[in-house]
Order: C-alpha cells, then structure tokens, then sequence
C-alpha cells in the first residue's frame, strides 16, 4: 500500500447539529485531517442509501454520515429514520460483498467541536488501515 | 446563455488571506477541467461581509451579469444570510448561489498552508458543480392573521392572552367549564408567598374579562382546526348547546393544563371512600371554603401529609407538590397551633430560590418531615420505614395525598385534533426540550403552563408569557410571512400512493390525494428536512435545493 496514502472521506453533515459541530472544530481552531470533505443537507433523514452509494462508488474511500444526537434531531424524529436506514445500508453492503466499514454514522451535536475532531482523527486512521477504495479501480457492481 | 460565475474568496483579514494561499486559488480556477463551456470570474476582496465589500460585490454582481455566484468564505451560519441579501439587491436569484465555507472547514483546521489551500480549492470545484445545477425559487408572502385562539383558561391561558391582547389583535379564549382561573383559583394562598392567593388569580380573571380584545368562550372546547402559522382556521363548539363558531386564528396555544392522578391507581394507597383520606386539591377547596375539617364536622388534631404519591410508577417528579404540602402543612397550623403535622417524603424538591427559605420556615412551625423509603396505608394508620431505619406504624385522624400530577382528560384527544405529539409521559410535546420549550412539533401551535409538565403558577406564567413573545415576533399585525422554500415535492408521474412518506413526516405536510391516488406535499407546511425523500421507495420526491443532481455533482467534484 502506497505510504503517502491520504484518504478522501466524503462527510455529509446535517446543517443544525454535525455541520455546526464541524464549524465549531475550526473556530475551535481544532486540527484535523485533509481526508475530510463535508458537505450539508437540511437533516440527516434527507440522506438515502443511494447518496451514500453514490459517494462510495465516486471514489470515496469513507462515507461519513452525521446527524444530531437520537432524541435532538432539528425535526424531531428524522434521525431515527436514518439510523434504521443506514442499518438497512450497511446490511445490503454486506451482502454485496463490499466492505460496510467504508460507512460511518456519528451523531456530533452543535457543541461537540472535539468530537467532531475526534471522530475525523480516528476514522481517517481507520480508513488508511482499509486503504483505497477499490471501487476506484473498477466498477464490479 | 452561457453560464458565467463570479468567484468571490474574502480574505477575512488574516483568518483566510493568511491561511490559505489566495493568489494560488484564484490562478488555479479557470483552468478547471471540465469548465470549458463555463466562464469562470474569480476574484478576491478583503472582507465582503463590510459594507464596503457588500456594496462591491453587489456591484460586480450587476456589472459582470453573473448567471451564478459562488462565496468562498467562513461558514454559511455566519454570512450566508448576507450575502443571500447582497444577490437580492443585485438582482441575482439567491438560490443561484452558494458560499463555501473555506474558513472553518479548511483555513482553521490544517496548519499547512498548502494542504488547506489544496482543500479550498477543492471545495471550491465542488461548489461551482453544484451550483451550475441550482435552480432559482421563489419565496411567497402569505398574508397572516395575527389573532389568537387560546384553549384553556388556567392562570397559563389567561396570562398568555393577556400578554397578547392588544388593539391590532384578538384573543379568543375557550374555556371548557363555565368559569376562567382553572384550579389555582381556589387556592387560599399562592406559592411561594403565604397570603395574597386567589387574589392574585381573581385580579387576572378580571383583567381578562375587562380587556375587550379578549373575547371568552366559556362552555367552549375546540372541535376542529386546519391550517398552519398564520392560517388556522378553527371552529369552537358550545358543550352544553350547539352553537359553533367559526374562526381564523394565526397560532393556537394549548394552556389545557394538568389532572390529579387518582391514587387508588399506586400500590399501598388503596383506601376505602369512607376513610378520612384526602387529596391536597380536596384540601385547597376546604380550606378556601368552610376550612378543613373531619367528615364528622370535627377539626383533625393529627395529620399526615404524604409526597410523591405516584412518583414511582408515573416515572417523573411532579416538582411543586413539595412545595404546596408545606403550604397545605401551613393551613393546618393556621387553622389550629396544636395541629400535629408530619410530612412524608422520599425525596425534597426545592428548585426554586424561595423555596430553601420557605422549608426553613415550615420547619420552624414545627412540622415534622421525615424521609422514607417505603410507606403504605391502611385507612389512615401510615406505615412507614425512614431511611436508615425500621418499619413504623403512626396513626392519624387524617391523611392529605400530593398525587402526581398528570396530563388532562383531554389531552389525547387534543392531540389528535390537533396533529402535535405527545411526549412517553402523556404531556404535550415541546419543539425541543432545552431550546424550544414553548413550541409544538406543528409551527403555529405553542403548549403553556402545566399542560406542558407538571409546575407551579410562576413557571406556568413563564412559559405564557414567552410564548406570547414568540407569537409577538412571527405573526406582526399587518406582516406577512415567508414559508420555507426548499420544500419538498411529489413527482405525481412516480409516486405509486404507497403513502410510506405520510408514515415519516412528523409535520403532516403531505396528504393523499384519494381521487388521483398519490400523495402531495404542501409546500406551506413542509419544512424541508427531507425525511420523505429518505424513505420513498419510488424515487418520487424532490428536495428542493437539495436535489440529486445538485447533491451527486456537490459530492463526485469534491471526490475528483
Ligand atoms: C393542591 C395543589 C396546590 C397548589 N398550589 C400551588 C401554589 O401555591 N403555587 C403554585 O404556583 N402552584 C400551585 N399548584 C400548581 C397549580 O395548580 C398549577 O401550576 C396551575 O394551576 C397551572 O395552571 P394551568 O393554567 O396550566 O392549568 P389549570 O389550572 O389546570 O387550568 C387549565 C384550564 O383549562 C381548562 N381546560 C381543560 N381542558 C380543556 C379543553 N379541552 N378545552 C378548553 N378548556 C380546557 C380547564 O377547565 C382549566 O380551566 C398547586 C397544585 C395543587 C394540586
Ligand atoms: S413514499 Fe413516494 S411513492 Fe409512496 S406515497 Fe410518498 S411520494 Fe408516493
Ligand atoms: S421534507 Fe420533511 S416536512 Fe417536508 S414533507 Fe418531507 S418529511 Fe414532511
Ligand atoms: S437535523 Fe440533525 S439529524 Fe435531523
């Protein structure tokens, strides 16, 4: 595996709670790697599995997926959905024989700047242990 | 046309112009791959959120006839609505645009300038995709009313229409039973200061009925409502006659308030109707009436008061009974000094700032409080175990209950009517617990008082009067306002009406549509969190703003 390898994660944060976090990680002048790229949706429930798959089959060697802590979803119950969502996910990867460890869900509330840090650190760490994302070499689907 | 772009990058001061190479950025942007068909303009500016850079960029906007702008500065919850303003007065469709955040997301986080200059420009690739896929919308006003429809004529609702009732806007108040005050208003002394009580209640009963912006329907529950903020439209029904009303509120404030929980329901407390077992509202009554007394006619010369009643098996504190029994432990030591009083508890709850004082002072009177850790009944003989100690058997002439206090006979069916939730314990639900207290999961529908959760007068008031500031802001006599935009639709031509979308949104912005068999999505409710579009299996929705293309080309740029 090449030494240099830096992992792209695709993040995709909802805007009231993990997209604030993220913010609050770089007011916080928080150090975190490159691999991060985050982009924001209204709540974590606007995300299908098929965004997520569409990252994945981009080239992303992670997809992060972040809502807000169960209970303080912006619109109450969406990130229940999510949750059963990204389960169902996971168990289709899974299936397929790809590797559901390239998939992450966190909750990261508003004020969870470190965590947010946090959970950056320690997946682009675990990421660079899977190495590339296979799908960027060929498709096999 | 061909699409043209202005690439606007603010340097921030130092915060970005420092951290991440500009110049670099700025060269490296037109020779994008894959934009050829795109004029791209970049520029930096030193801070576009002054009114100097406003100004500029509004002027650029103009001069260049930009098709598309793409900010790249700190994060959206700083200036995003700024420079949406700034597109507004250039006569840009705001939704043409998007800022990206290359501050906190890159600048602030990666030390080494050349990797978080390498980051912004990837963000910045990604952005000028998404942006070519934005599509314009258009924001409508909705005329409002700013009247209000109150339910419920506690202290909560009386004090919430109060706060509101002004000349521009009418308060109607229905209450269920023919008189206004709820249950304080037969309380002899009011919390936490012995004395002044249902004085206190009685003043508002009247300012209420003098106000002629208050309009009181008495006898009155609500029997249907549609609608959304600024637009309910309701009709209240008589209960004793058929006499229906119709109205056109703007926001609706539950103020329905709490029941006494019937203690024969909790373990130990099964007592026969004949034993001289009271409730602490029976109490309040007798003691606003011809004073306590026995069923015998009798004073009791030995009382005990028990806490908590029910605390175990409804799961929550019902936060103000350990305050009222001491008051109630007050009555009987007014009533007679040699009164014996005992108070029972598990557990004391004094949150408020007077209220350390007050247990002070009932300690003072003498009142014996002992801490248990079980207790039972039987008649009025209490058994008991303190903490630390033995079981105990004491016998009184009389036992005075503090039941948990739960949600009101109407509660459930208010809910229904209504569409709001209901939390595990029966009460209505808050927006949020800790940041929107007063609100319900439908905008335009606020929850006061003890309807809400168990608590006292003051906190009762409190949540009435901030609700009222709330409703103050959002619904301006004359005003208008902007629903969301970037709601959700339904593709008529995908949906099969399986109705899951229905199931998920927790606003009932869609309903179903019986005679062309499909679901619709009312763009006045909708709040766009996109739940729908999560769990439709037919690919039928569209999240404005937030579609596919502009989502798939957002994320495939920023993977490049
Ligand atoms: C024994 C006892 C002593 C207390 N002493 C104190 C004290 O000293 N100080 C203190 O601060 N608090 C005290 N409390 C708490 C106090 O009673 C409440 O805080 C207060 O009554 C809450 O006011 P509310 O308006 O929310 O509800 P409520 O007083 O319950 O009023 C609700 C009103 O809504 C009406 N209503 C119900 N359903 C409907 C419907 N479907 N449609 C229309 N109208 C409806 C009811 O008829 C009633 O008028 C005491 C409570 C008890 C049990
Ligand atoms: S989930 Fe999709 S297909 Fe089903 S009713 Fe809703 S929009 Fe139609
Ligand atoms: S976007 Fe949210 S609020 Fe709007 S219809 Fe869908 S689930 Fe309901
Ligand atoms: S708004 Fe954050 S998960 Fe729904």
């Amino acid at each position: 595996m090449d030494k240099e390898f830096t992992p792209r994660i695709a993040a995709i944060l909802c805007q009231w709670c993990s997209y604030t976090g993220a913010d609050l990680a770089g007011t916080s002048r928080l150090q975190y790697p490159t691999s991060i790229i985050a982009m924001k949706v209204m709540c974590s429930s606007r995300v299908d599995p098929v965004l997520l798959l569409k990252a994945y089959l981009s080239g992303s060697d992670g997809v992060l997926l972040g809502g807000c802590h169960p209970g303080d979803c912006h619109y109450e119950v969406g990130n229940y959905h999510t949750r059963r969502r990204f389960a169902i996910l996971k168990a289709v990867f899974d299936t397929l024989g790809l590797e559901s460890a390239r998939l992450k869900l966190s909750w990261i509330s508003a004020s969870e700047g470190p965590k947010f840090a946090q959970v950056a650190n320690d997946y682009t760490e675990e990421i660079k242990k899977m190495g590339e994302n296979p799908s960027k070499k060929k498709m096999f689907l | 046309m061909k699409a043209k772009i202005g690439i606007y990058v603010c340097e921030c001061g130092p915060n970005i112009g420092e951290t991440i190479d500009i110049p670099r950025v700025l060269e490296t942007i037109p020779a994008l791959e894959g934009y050829e068909d795109v004029e791209l303009v970049p520029k930096s500016f030193g801070l576009l959120c002054s009114p100097a850079g406003k100004e500029y960029l509004a002027k650029e906007i103009t001069d260049n006839g930009f098709t598309h702008l793409v900010v790249a500065a700190c994060s959206p919850r700083d200036h995003n609505s700024t420079f949406i303003g700034v597109c507004k007065e250039a006569g840009l469709n705001p939704y043409l645009y998007k800022i990206i955040n290359i501050r906190e997301h890159c600048g602030w986080i990666i030390h080494d300038k050349e990797a978080a200059t390498d980051k912004a420009i990837q963000y910045i690739r990604s952005g000028i995709s998404r942006v070519l896929y934005q599509s314009e919308l258009f924001e409508r006003q909705l005329e409002i009313t700013p009247d209000v429809l109150v339910i419920g004529g506690g202290i909560a609702g009386m004090e919430a229409a109060l706060s509101l009732a002004s000349h521009d806007r009418k308060v109607y108040l229905a209450e269920k039973t023919g008189e206004l005050g709820g249950k304080a208003a037969r309380f002899a002394s009011l919390l936490p200061r012995q004395g002044r009580g249902a004085d206190v209640i009685r003043e508002k009963i009247k300012a209420v009925e003098e106000n002629e912006h208050i309009r009181v329907h008495l006898n009155t529950e609500l029997e249907s409502s549609i609608g959304f903020l600024g637009n309910f439209e309701v009709v209240l029904a008589g209960n004793g006659d058929d006499e229906k009303t119709d109205l056109k509120v703007g926001a609706i404030i539950i103020a329905t308030g709490y029941r006494m929980s019937d203690p024969g329901s909790f373990t130990g407390y099964e007592y026969a109707d004949t034993d001289e077992v009271y409730s602490s509202l029976e109490i309040e009554r007798m003691n606003g009436g011809e004073g306590i007394a026995l069923r015998s006619g009798a004073k009791p010369a030995s009382v005990a008061l028990i806490h908590c009643v029910g605390r175990q098996e409804k799961g929550y504190c019902s936060r103000i009974c350990c305050n009222y029994m001491m008051k109630i432990a007050g009555y009987f030591k007014k009533q007679s000094g040699a009164t014996k009083v005992t108070e029972f508890f598990f557990d004391m709850c004094l949150p408020h700032k007077a209220d350390q004082e007050f247990f002070d002072h009932s300690v003072g009177l003498g009142i014996d409080f002992k801490r248990v850790k079980e207790i039972g009944l039987s008649g009025t003989s209490v058994e008991f175990a303190e903490t630390g100690g033995g079981k105990q058997k004491m016998d009184f002439d009389m036992v005075v209950l503090a039941s948990a206090m739960e949600p009101s006979e109407d509660t459930e069916a208010l809910a229904g009517l209504l569409e709001i939730d209901l939390d595990e314990r029966g009460f209505f639900k808050e927006a949020h617990q800790t940041t929107d207290p007063v609100a319900t999961s439908i905008d335009g529908i606020f929850v006061v008082g003890a309807s809400q959760g168990p608590r006292g007068v003051s906190d009762s008031m409190l949540l009435a009067q901030a609700t009222a500031g709330r409703i103050r802001c959002q619904l301006k006599p004359g005003g208008k306002i902007v629903p969301e935009v970037k709601v959700s639709e339904i593709m008529e031509a995908y949906c099969t009406g399986c109705r899951t979308c229905l199931e998920v949104c927790g606003y009932g912005a869609i309903y179903f549509d019986d005679q062309k068999g499909i679901s619709i999505v009312n763009e006045a409710v909708c709040r766009g969190c996109g739940n729908c579009f999560g769990s439709c299996p037919s690919g039928a929705l569209r999240t404005k703003h937030f579609t596919n293309k502009q989502l798939y080309r957002e994320v495939t740029e920023a993977l490049k």
